[in-house]
């Protein structure tokens, strides 16, 4: 007996690995807790180095506060998923090291879904509640119109962001099944996403290119929120990006995938 | 051919790792070097399994049977050869493959570390598709065969080491595999435990008729288990036969034990066609006096031992 | 303490961060790659702002003070954090408390090997390449070694703080948690993330009586001889600030750590 397991299979079993997670989550209390005070504290320190900086500089390259802080405020809204739903990538190399991770090859389900299923990270949501407040906060000060349009743009074009984000992570996370003791790689790949929260006309040249195609942060906020922020002459770039991160996430996926099959699981 | 559960057909496979020198010095060389080396873990092995045996894969420590059990789940591909499991080429359907194997890996648990064992089961069923009767009625054989009770609502993180083994075995067998890979179930063990994993193992595939492949180090577990044992050395396999067969093959073969004056027991292996049992008795007489003696028939355990010595023709 | 055994852990160490050979060339990469970015956004908020000197600090000094700054970074990361909770969760801490050595200077002197390596292999190439993209801005005289003393004691204040934080494991499982905290505290406050000349004057007086300054900051400023630290009265100062916090940690944390390690209750069977 063969099984065919689509897209509904997927979700139906998503969610009650997630309605299980839950349940285990609330008995540690203590742990989500003191997630929750890492996560408002990398947001505040965020910010106040922010407004360090515009003390300091009060425009970059004609960007000026309340445009940085809209930019701000989209690419912690944009890092939500990544947090919330890939965050087992983080613990990919411990398993790959040890050589546990060759539990997650045993079952019929894709190896990729299984184990980014296995964790769900609550402490997102407390980022995704910062985003949205700077979000809205900026997007008052700039004075932007609020229309359905304009909501349903914003929503596909932060859901465009986030797949960038995720491809970085799983390509970061997929080095360790070639790199042993990687976990620098998504350490800094995890600060790189820093410099998403501004404008990639700072960067000329070869590094232009870099920065968009090889390693895409200018995707992680900037070309997608210039749909909303300059609607009057969006770049191609801008209006490709729903479709670049799609195929940006689909090569991360491979590349995961790619990792899985060439490692040669250590250990008995 | 469709009879049998597995075919391997020559398999091999090789590891290539970095040629590593030693000391500081030889670290720093390693770092540009580019001298690799290949190991041969798995070295042209064949193999015919029927449905509803339970074979001991045996061999001595790195012989290369994890490595094998790896290949046979699909994890890892052989560098030549072909193997079937089920009619299909298991790391080409990984996940059609997966739909009708059972692992077990000693130490590892594939359970959901957090979760009490009957939600982890249900995922399971889940994830496998398994018909709600069909479920029930392994949860109740299972019931019938150990006493789940006291496993059933735990977490897994708070069980002790048997407790995961044996719940780790029971998820395996819950989809009702065609075929079960144990690599060392038994590893660190109570002899109680072993016991009841023993008879679980043994009942499952009595009911089910589920195909067993399994290695240890145990010979308690081929003795109570295994009518079929195949040997592997240095990833070549040396011995592949009926369990009997081979202890025949050691038949002039006699374990004497003798408890002496001071209540202490010695034993030796004896070979009768070489030596005279009673010339070893008379000869340990003149020594010391002799309370009492024991002959046997040479044990699985010294069997295997002389194997993996190289006293086997 | 018999210094060989310790040497033998630093060498050991040492060994085994060069098994790691991808790694290590894949980190002075990413390094490189760090640096770039850095470069450009700076570059473009000097241009925006129209002056050369902002606060004390022209382009080049803030350029070298960050970069330098993340160098020092990633040499100074020691994982600890991680290292540690996975090990009380999977109930190998066991044997570490088994070995006959202290379990703080034993972990101490295991990390000093990895931290060896990551000057060669991380620090110095991109000390190299900051000299060459300045034309020599970095002066080359005694402050490299004063620098090279100062960046020593910032590694045993690092390290105390990664203990402190590393024995919090001991009471819960959220290490993400923990660490992040850590990790944020630690940049924004020791100047890593914006030069501490940057800060609005009252969160500078704050910062300048924390600890996290002697890590980042305080090595930095030497290096680049601001601050008066060109003579031996301005450095003095510098090193006993280091030096007192060193002293205040190690006691703090060897408190803490003996007194926790009572209460741990271990995993894994
Ligand atoms: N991923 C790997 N890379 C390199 N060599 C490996 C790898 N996996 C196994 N080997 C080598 O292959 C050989 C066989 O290993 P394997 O784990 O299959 O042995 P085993 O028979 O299971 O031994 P044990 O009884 O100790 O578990 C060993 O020499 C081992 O060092
Ligand atoms: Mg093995």
């Amino acid at each position: 007996m063969e099984h065919v397991r689509g897209l509904a299979f997927y979700t139906k079993l998503y969610r009650k690995i997630l309605v299980q997670d839950l349940k285990t989550k609330m008995s540690y209390r203590a742990d989500f807790i003191i997630s929750t005070i890492g996560m408002i504290m990398t947001n505040l320190s965020g910010f106040v180095t922010f407004l360090i900086l515009f003390r300091n500089f009060p425009t970059i390259n004609g960007w000026d506060y309340y445009h940085m802080l809209f930019l701000y405020g989209f690419s912690l809204v944009a890092l939500t998923p990544v947090q919330c739903f890939f965050d087992n990538n983080w613990n990919l190399r411990f398993m790959v090291y040890s050589g546990d991770f060759i539990k997650y090859c045993f079952r019929p389900v894709n190896v990729f879904f299984y184990f980014i299923s296995e964790v769900f990270d609550v402490k997102g949501l407390g980022q995704l509640a910062f985003g949205i407040g700077t979000l809205v906060y900026s997007w008052i000060h700039i004075g932007l119109p609020v229309s359905f349009m304009i909501i349903l743009k914003l929503i596909v074009f932060l859901i465009t962001a986030s797949l960038f984000m995720i491809a970085l992570m799983n390509a970061a996370a997929a080095t360790c099944f070639w790199i042993k003791n990687s976990g620098y790689v998504m350490v800094i790949m995890f600060r790189f996403k820093d410099f998403a929260k501004y404008p990639a006309s700072i960067f000329s040249g070869i590094f232009k290119v870099i920065f968009t195609f090889v390693i895409p942060i200018a995707f992680v906020a900037y070309y997608p929120s210039l749909v909303i922020l300059d609607p009057d002459n969006v770049p191609l770039l801008s209006l490709l990006s729903p479709v670049l991160g799609i195929l940006f996430f689909y090569l991360s996926y491979k590349f995961w995938m790619l990792g899985v099959r060439k490692y040669d699981f250590t250990g008995s | 051919m469709e009879d049998y559960a597995l075919v391997m057909k020559d398999v091999c496979k090789d590891f290539k790792v970095l040629n590593r020198h030693e000391g500081l010095k030889g670290s720093i060389q390693d770092l540009f070097s580019r001298d690799y080396k290949t190991i041969s873990a798995v070295k042209d092995v064949s193999l015919n399994v029927k449905r509803g045996e339970i074979i001991g894969y045996l061999g001595p420590n790195g012989a290369g049977k994890s490595t094998t059990i790896k290949m046979m789940t699909g994890v890892l591909e052989p560098t030549s050869g072909e193997i079937l499991v089920n009619g299909k080429v298991p790391y080409k359907n990984r996940t059609e493959n997966c739909e009708n194997i059972g692992v077990v890996f000693g130490q590892r648990s594939q359970l959901w570390w957090s979760l009490p064992l009957i939600e982890s089961f249900k995922l399971l069923r889940d994830i496998y598709m398994v018909p709600k009767n069909e479920y029930n009625d392994m949860i109740e054989l299972y019931k019938s065969l150990v006493d789940i009770e006291p496993i059933i609502n735990k977490p897994v993180r708070q069980m002790s080491l048997g407790q995961r083994t044996l719940s780790d075995i029971l998820a395996a067998f819950l989809h009702n595999p065609a075929i079960v890979f144990l690599d060392e179930p038994t590893i660190g063990l109570d002899v109680s435990m072993k016991d009841k994993i023993r008879s679980l193992i043994k009942g499952l595939n009595k009911e089910k008729n589920t195909t067993v492949i399994l290695t240890t180090h145990d010979m308690g577990d081929v003795d109570a288990l295994c009518k079929r044992i195949v040997i592997i050395d240095k990833g070549t396999k040396i011995y592949d036969n009926d369990i009997e067969h081979l202890k025949s093959y050691f038949g002039s073969y006699r374990t004497l034990h003798m408890r002496l004056a001071d209540d202490t027991w010695e034993s030796m292996l004896i070979d009768e066609k070489e030596t005279d049992i009673m010339d070893v008795i008379m000869r340990k007489q003149k020594e010391t006096k002799i309370k009492d003696i024991r002959l046997e028939e040479i044990s699985t355990e010294e069997v295997i031992k002389k194997i993996y010595e190289g006293d086997a023709a | 303490m018999n210094p060989r055994k310790l040497l033998a852990l630093t060498r050991a160490g040492i060994m085994e961060s060069l098994q790691f050979r991808l790694g290590t060339f894949v980190t002075l990469f990413a390094n490189l790659i760090y640096l770039v970015l850095v470069y450009y956004l700076w570059k473009a908020i000097y241009a925006s702002s129209g002056v050369d000197v902002v606060n004390g600090m022209t382009f080049t000094d803030t350029m070298i003070y960050l970069i330098l700054a993340t160098s020092l970074f990633n040499f100074l990361e020691m994982f600890v954090v991680w290292d540690m909770s996975r090990s009380i969760q999977s109930g190998k801490i066991i044997l570490d408390l088994l070995k006959p050595m202290k379990f703080r200077r034993y972990t101490f002197w295991s990390y000093s090997g990895s931290h060896v390596v990551s000057f060669f292999l991380t620090f110095l190439p991109t000390f190299v390449v900051v000299m060459i993209i300045t034309h020599g801005a970095i002066h080359m005289g005694l402050n490299l070694i004063w620098f090279v003393i100062a960046t020593v004691f910032a590694l045993l204040i690092n390290f105390n703080i990664e203990m402190l934080v590393a024995t919090v494991c001991l009471y819960t499982e959220s290490t993400w948690g923990i660490n992040i905290v850590k990790e944020t505290i630690v940049l924004l406050l020791s100047g890593a993330s914006i030069p501490i000349a940057f800060f609005p004057d009252k969160l500078k007086t704050v910062v300048e009586y924390m600890p996290f300054r002697g890590v980042y900051d305080i090595p930095l400023t030497i290096l680049l001889q601001k601050n008066g630290s060109d003579t031996l009265e301005g450095l003095l100062p510098m090193f006993l600030f280091q030096l007192i916090w060193i002293v205040i940690l190690t006691a703090a944390g060897t408190l803490f750590w003996n007194y926790s390690v009572k209460k741990i209750t271990v995993n894994g069977g």
